[in-house]
């Protein structure tokens, strides 16, 4: 094998690396550098051929027609190769940017969603808050106040209740004292008793004296039997006055049952509802408690979250750098097919092929040329995305 | 008797002793235990250690003690109340009335 062979088979090589590497989205810088290996070994291999061709004398003029042909063949080849892998490129070029451009934009915009949901979220949870507390509006009664309403309100009945059976006692005091009266009544009324009844006898002594006396004291007679029977009357006014007490009596012994119902209250459910409210009380200020800590840590999180999302949105910047990168990787793939358009005007007919080739060799360099200038003002040389500014968005 | 009534020598310290329930059956002998002591200065003693039961009615005749005891100027302090008697006698404010001894 000679040099030329070397040289291409190189060329041929970098070319399909290249390919790989494209295929394999390795990084532009790769397919770069592979592309300039393979712009050198073409160069060299043009300087080759050069070299040949400038040779005046034997080697050319004794078969001119066979290295023509050779060089044609060689070039229409590696032209073949070049095309073959630039549509490769193209295509892959295109398709990363759709990808690229498609995943950035549903990241980005999932990201500004995510911003606004957890806005929302902030703001109902606040207001769900703001109603347990009762702070948005003064009118508003809250669970705290209510309990403790309930207290006061546990309060006042069991004063009530105290009053009440402190009162009913006081009634019922001034009951047995009007009971200590009406035995004195029947005390009254026993004594009373007593003298109609001595009366009665007197009158029966009476009746019988005045019978003795005969016709003198038939008149008196008279008088003696009604006062007897004023006496009857008025032992049957004394049974009445009795049977009217003891009903009176009756009607006390119901009445004491009434006031010691009203007296009796049994506190056991007051003290269940009391420690019941108690308890209550307890749980309110322990939500409270729990509440403020939750907005607190709610406070916290929101700027959290919202710095989280920025370093997200920020960290989409990677889209313009990528973007610049193929970019470039276009031109560098624009200059290759340059390259094989100076490389298909090879005619082995015309009329001076070396001139011909050299020509193609200069037209190579100042593709070289140009690709050196532009490395040299490739705006991305970023290496890492924490670097730069931000300023893309 | 679910009452009973211990008077000092010089009459001055009257204690009285509840049983198990205190509730309306013992309202009359509860009257009649303090209604005659009258003395000036006297020192009332409720003596509720032994009291399981307390209803409204008792807390009524408290009262109406301590009515009886501030007429003659006199002090009235309750003594020992277990854990429920003593948790009627605080729903119903009583330690702001009198002095409670636990």
């Amino acid at each position: 094998m000679n040099k030329v062979q070397y040289l291409l088979t190189g060329g041929i090589v970098t070319a399909v690396i290249t390919l790989v590497g494209i295929v394999f989205e390795l990084p532009a810088s790769f397919a770069f550098v592979t592309s300039l290996v393979g712009l050198i070994c073409l160069l060299m291999l043009f300087k080759e051929i050069k070299a040949v061709y400038s040779i005046p004398g034997e080697q050319l003029t004794s078969s001119p027609n066979f290295d023509e042909a050779i060089v044609e063949s060689m070039l229409i080849g590696i032209n073949e190769t070049l095309n073959e892998q630039m549509a490769m490129v193209a295509q892959e070029i295109e398709r990363s940017k759709n990808l690229l451009r498609d995943a950035v934009s549903g990241i980005s915009d999932s990201f500004k969603e995510l911003q606004g949901l957890s806005a929302t979220q902030q703001q109902l949870i606040a207001q769900v808050l703001e109603n347990i507390n009762g702070l948005g509006d003064d009118h508003s009664k809250t669970m705290e106040d209510f309990v403790r309403d309930s207290d006061n309100t546990l309060e006042n009945f069991v004063e009530v209740i105290v009053s009440t059976s402190k009162q009913s006692l006081k009634t019922m005091a001034y009951t047995d004292d009007m009971v200590k009266q009406f035995d004195g009544i029947f005390n009254l009324i026993s004594q009373v008793e007593n003298l109609a009844s001595q009366t009665n006898l007197l009158a029966l002594n009476a009746a019988i004296e005045a019978a003795r006396a005969g016709d003198a004291g038939r008149g008196f007679a008279v008088v003696a039997n009604e006062v007897r029977s004023l006496s009857v009357n008025s032992t049957e006014l004394n049974n009445d006055i009795r049977e009217q007490i003891l009903g009176a009596r009756e009607i006390i012994t119901s009445l004491r049952e009434a006031v010691e119902k009203m007296a009796s209250a049994d506190m056991t459910s007051t003290l269940e509802s009391k420690s019941n409210v108690s308890e209550m009380m307890n749980q309110v200020q322990e939500m409270n408690q729990m509440s403020t800590k939750i907005v607190d840590e709610l406070a916290n999180l929101a700027p959290r979250m919202s710095e989280t999302v920025s370093i997200g949105v920020r960290s989409l910047q990677f889209e313009d750098m990528i973007y610049q990168t193929l970019g470039s990787l276009d031109f560098n793939f624009k200059q290759l097919s340059q390259l094989s358009h100076s490389l298909s005007t090879f005619d082995k007919n015309a009329v001076n092929p070396a001139a011909q080739l050299q020509a193609i060799v200069a037209e190579c360099s100042a593709i070289s040329q140009t690709t050196k200038d532009k490395n040299e003002h490739r705006t991305v040389s970023q290496v890492s995305m924490d670097e730069g500014e931000v300023d893309l968005f | 008797m679910a009452l009973k009534k211990f008077v000092s020598d010089d009459g001055k310290k009257i204690t009285i002793s509840v049983d198990e329930r205190f509730d309306f059956s013992v309202h009359q002998s509860f009257r009649d235990a303090y209604i005659d002591a009258d003395t000036i200065g006297s020192e009332f003693i409720l003596d509720l250690s032994k009291t399981t039961y307390m209803d409204s009615s008792a807390l009524g005749m408290i009262l109406l003690l301590k009515d009886h005891v501030e007429k003659s100027s006199s002090s009235l302090k309750i003594s020992k109340p277990n854990d429920t008697v003593n948790k009627v006698l605080e729903i119903a404010q009583f330690h702001r009335l009198m002095t409670i001894e636990r």
